[in-house]
């Protein structure tokens, strides 16, 4: 079981990893193309903006790179034209005097390296004075580029590049000799292309940059790294697109910056000239630094990508680790561990998270318990219903079975209650025979009285006798007062049967209260039942006795009618003494009469007795009745009994299966660990 | 209230006719800025050596200033950059909003500036370099030599009958000075756009001058070359040319001699049927748009709003207009 737990744990420690996996994964899928994309966009932005500021710096070095050149430029012409301006000045100063001419151009000569073959002037008469070391040689004077130049100026300035009789291209400096004389002369000193060419190319003050000078009058190059080109026109459909577009700017007198074939061009117009100074630097040059930034730039966004990637998963790690642990915790509630500790140390949402978890575990910790006590509870109290139960089954068992006792108990009672009834009528009937025997009693004792008639009247006929049976008659009164004893007795037992008579009603009245009660009174009631018989015996013995006793009466009579006839024949002898007798007779004869009433009185107790018996074995029948009924309502007691057993075993049932269900309950339950 | 009201109304009336008739009288010039209020602004005025044009620019400074209720004080002529210097060092310690200036040299104008400090410079009459000057701070007042150049050469060319080639003789102002140089450009650049073989058959400096032109016209009369007209950047010099034309036994009428800036003598030159042509350079314009570029630097600190001013509220360029024989008697 542990085992399995452990797997169980395990698989889900396993699953909870891959998760983090997935989690980083996904985290990692969204954040690092963001991040790539982030940082290829920076690089970009800043490529791009390095590239402009670049170009900018670029242009802006290149403008000032030509602002200077054309300075140096319009500084080294303005010198040289200086120069040539304070020679035509001396010159002038000199007059008109030609034969002077040579020896002052002599002196000049030499002196000015960038006009190596020092001034020259020409006269529109033909004739040209120069140096005398000057190689120079013209033949037609005034046909000249120079001359023609210099005739449209007195300063002397620079003119058109042409070339020469050395074959060389040059630019001459010439102004018209102001010397007060009517020949107009011209002096000049040229300047080769060659030497301008070196003066700008050295003057280019940007690294990769290279410039060349264009003369706007003609267009022609004064100046070019590419000495092939110097002196060549510049044209706008030159075949190299460089020339071609500076030329259309030139033409086109648009001198502002701008970048030709891959070149970034500036212009710039050279003071006091007539000359367009162009500088242009290859755009690869300017944005060889933007390329290496670029790709230094490359390389650390790289670096950064991976550094950053790194510190994510790091981050990732570190801020689900947590969330690892509560993910743990979580799976462990779902096996239903609720002993977890929960780490819930961290300060943002994963720490309020865990806190929140521990809250939870806490209270379904609780309520776990309080379900697991409640089931405890319930399962105790099924129990005891379930005994409860059981008691209640036994019990309704007892007591169907006590009630099937009961019934027979009652059954018992009915057949002793129709026991008395019979007994009861046997009473009655045996009462009744009484009654009859007393009748015959009554009719002998009528007869008696008729024979003690006949007696008195006989005692009478002997009442002369009577003197002489005076002695008998007193014995007469002695067995007469022996009758009267038994007389006494019969009174007795008269009396007696009176008692019993009301006896036998008290407990009948007995009887119907314990049968009433229906309870162990049938017990009761056959005692009752019994003092009845014994009663309804003594009646019986009684009325033997009253017989008996009556035979006594009869004896003694007929011992009286012995010694009367003893005495009739004492009256015989004595009248007065059977006078006495008759006395004594009418006295019996009372007696007798008497005795019959008490007969009468006798019977009609017999016949109150019967009433009784008949009476009682009425309310034996009734007794008999209310047995039966109570006999049905103890059957349905018993039927009663045996549904609360049903019932009670219901509930048994009922109890048991909520000893079961809080049984399963409380295993559930058991399955927390709390 | 009405009656008020009335007043108030024949009172503008009479200001405007009153101002109508100033202008009409002022050469017939349009005064851009008089309508501008300039009350409570105080401008300072300084000034390199003066000669008739820029003491018509001084002068019209002022009368604008008066008309716009600007204060405007006005520094003794400076004959050296060290002068000019110092008076604008001075006039920044009295806290003028802004100091209007005819700088001595234009290749100074940073130093002038540097020493302005945050107070606006109106440059006038010599403009600095472009890069010297800055949007609504340091900016130029001016009429754009271009169009004085251009209209030169129409003139011209237009005059002799629109020719495909034609013999120029061109004076130039002081080297340098960029007038001469965009004047002379202008002149070139219209012979060169239109497919007109200019040859230049005299081209040199006569620094403005008068005298220096007709010696050097002198001069070039003994090279014996045909010439079909004078152009000179100025009327001085195209004054100069006449008197050398007529101390020759030229007669100036023969070929055009133009000039610019329609000065009395030149106008009387063209009045006398001398010189055939000039460009007048409203001074009094200038003077009124110096005027009411500094008040709107002063008040709302841009020249967005005034008359004339470029897109790149740098310039403001008063126009030129031509002047020949139907209204050089106008001018002045």
């Amino acid at each position: 079981m542990s085992s399995k737990k452990e797997k169980k744990t395990k698989s889900v420690i396993t699953s909870l990893k891959k998760k983090n996996k997935k989690i980083s994964r996904k985290l990692l899928i969204y954040i690092i193309p963001v991040i790539i994309v982030t940082v290829l966009v920076l690089v970009n932005i800043s490529a791009s903006i390095a590239k402009n500021k670049m170009r900018q710096m670029a242009r802006e070095t290149l403008e000032s790179s030509i602002s200077n050149q054309a300075d140096n430029i319009e500084a080294w012409l303005t010198e040289n034209l200086t120069y040539f301006q304070t020679a035509k000045h001396t010159v002038e100063s000199v007059g008109a005097d030609e034969e002077l001419l040579v020896p002052i151009l002599d002196s000049f000569y030499g002196y000015n390296s960038n006009a190596p073959e020092g001034f020259y002037i020409g006269t529109t008469e033909g004739k040209l004075y120069k140096a005398t070391e000057s190689t120079m040689d013209e033949t037609d004077i005034t046909g000249s580029t120079w001359f023609k130049q210099g005739l449209s100026r007195i300063a002397m300035a620079y003119g058109t590049a042409y070339t020469n009789d050395q074959g060389e291209t040059v630019i001459s400096a010439t102004g018209i000799l102001n010397d007060g004389s009517d020949v107009i002369k011209v002096m000049g000193a040229d300047v080769t292309l060659n030497k301008i060419t070196i003066i700008v190319n050295s003057g280019v003050k940007m690294s990769g940059a290279s410039s060349f000078l264009v003369d706007t009058n003609d267009y022609r190059i004064l100046a070019h790294r590419d000495s092939g080109l110097v002196g060549t026109t510049l044209s706008e459909s030159s075949s190299d697109a460089l020339l071609a577009g500076a030329a259309s700017s030139i033409i086109g007198e648009d001198l502002s910056s701008k970048e030709i074939s891959s070149n970034m061009v500036a212009f710039k117009e050279v003071p006091g000239t007539d000359w367009v100074l162009v500088s242009y630097i290859p755009t690869a040059v300017i944005l060889q630094v933007v390329t290496q930034m670029g790709v230094l730039l490359f390389m650390v966004g790289g670096i950064a990508i991976i550094l950053i990637v790194i510190i994510v998963l790091f981050v990732i790690r570190k801020v689900i680790a947590p969330l690892g642990n509560i993910s743990g915790n979580i799976s462990s509630m779902t096996a239903g561990d609720f002993t977890i500790e929960v780490d819930s140390s961290s300060d943002d949402e994963i720490g309020i998270m865990g806190s929140k978890l521990s809250e939870f575990v806490a209270s379904m910790r609780s309520m776990l318990s309080h379900i697991s006590e409640e089931s405890d509870k319930l399962g105790g109290e099924s129990d005891n219903s379930a005994r409860v139960s059981k008691i209640m089954f036994d019990a309704s068992q007892a007591q169907s079975e006590a009630m099937d006792q009961l019934n027979q108990t009652v059954d018992q009672l009915a057949t002793a209650v129709n026991d008395i009834a019979a007994n009861a009528t046997t009473l009655a009937q045996v009462v009744a025979d009484t009654r009859d025997n007393s009748d015959k009693a009554g009719a002998s004792m009528k007869e008696t009285v008729e024979i003690s008639q006949k007696g008195r009247e006989d005692m009478e006929k002997v009442s002369l006798a009577m003197n002489d049976i005076s002695k008998a008659n007193e014995e007469l009164v002695e067995s007469i007062n022996k009758v009267g004893q038994a007389s006494e007795e019969i009174t007795n037992i008269v009396g007696m049967i009176g008692e019993i008579a009301e006896e036998t009603n008290l407990l009948s009245l007995n009887a119907s209260i314990e049968a009433a009660r229906a309870g162990d009174a049938g017990k009761g009631f056959a005692v009752v039942a019994t003092e009845i018989g014994k009663l309804a015996q003594t009646s019986a013995d009684s009325a033997q006795n009253i017989s008996a006793l009556i035979n006594d009466v009869r004896e003694l009579i007929d011992k009286v009618v012995g010694e009367a006839n003893d005495s009739a024949e004492s009256i015989k002898a004595n009248s007065s003494l059977i006078n006495i007798a008759v006395e004594t007779f009418d006295k019996i004869y009372v007696n007798i009469q008497e005795s019959n009433g008490l007969i009468d009185a006798m019977l009609e107790d017999v016949q109150k007795v019967d009433d009784v018996a008949t009476n009682v074995a009425a309310i034996s029948e009734e007794q008999a009745a209310s047995a039966d009924e109570i006999l049905a309502t103890s059957e349905n007691m018993v039927e009663m009994a045996k549904n609360i057993t049903q019932s009670s075993q219901d509930v048994a049932d009922n109890s048991h299966e909520l000893a079961q269900t809080s049984q399963t309950l409380t295993s559930y339950v058991q399955k927390f660990k709390i | 209230m009405s009656h008020n009201n009335n007043i108030k109304r024949i009172l503008a009336l009479l200001t405007a006719s009153s101002l109508l008739l100033l202008s009409l009288y002022g050469c017939g010039a349009s005064s851009s800025g008089g309508t501008a209020d300039g009350s409570g602004v105080k401008v300072f005025f300084s000034t390199l050596t003066l000669d008739d044009f820029k003491e018509l620019v001084m002068n019209s400074v002022a009368d604008a200033g008066a008309k716009t209720g600007v204060k405007v004080d006005i520094g003794a002529p400076c004959a050296t950059v060290d002068e000019q210097v110092a008076q604008i060092k001075d006039a920044v310690s009295k806290g003028y909003d802004a100091i209007i200036c005819n700088p001595v040299d234009t290749d100074t104008a940073l130093q002038l500036e540097v020493t302005a400090g945050d107070t606006p410079i109106i440059f006038t009459n010599s403009q600095p370099s472009k890069e010297h000057l800055t949007p609504d701070k340091y900016i130029y007042v001016g009429s754009y030599e271009i169009d004085a150049g251009t209209m030169q050469a129409e003139y011209v060319w237009n005059k002799l009958g629109n020719p495909g080639s034609l013999n120029v003789v061109l004076f130039q102002g002081q080297p340098g000075h960029p007038a001469a140089i965009n004047r002379t450009k202008a002149v070139k650049n219209y012979f060169k756009k239109n497919g007109v073989n200019a040859n230049f058959v005299f081209n040199d400096t006569a620094y403005w001058d008068t005298q220096k032109a007709a010696d050097e016209f002198k001069i070039f009369l003994k090279t014996g070359q045909d010439y079909d007209c004078v152009i000179c950047n100025n009327d001085s010099m195209a004054l100069g040319v006449v008197e050398a034309m007529k101390d020759m036994g030229i007669d100036p009428a023969a070929v055009p001699v133009v000039g610019i800036d329609a000065t009395v003598d030149g106008c009387q030159s063209i009045l006398d049927g001398e010189m055939q042509f000039s460009v007048y350079q409203s001074a009094i314009g200038q003077g009124a748009a110096c005027i009411e570029a500094a008040i709107a630097l002063a008040k709302k600190g841009t020249v967005k709003d005034v008359e004339y001013v470029t897109d790149d509220l740098t310039y403001v360029w008063v126009p030129f207009s031509p002047v020949d024989k139907a209204n050089a008697g106008s001018i002045h």
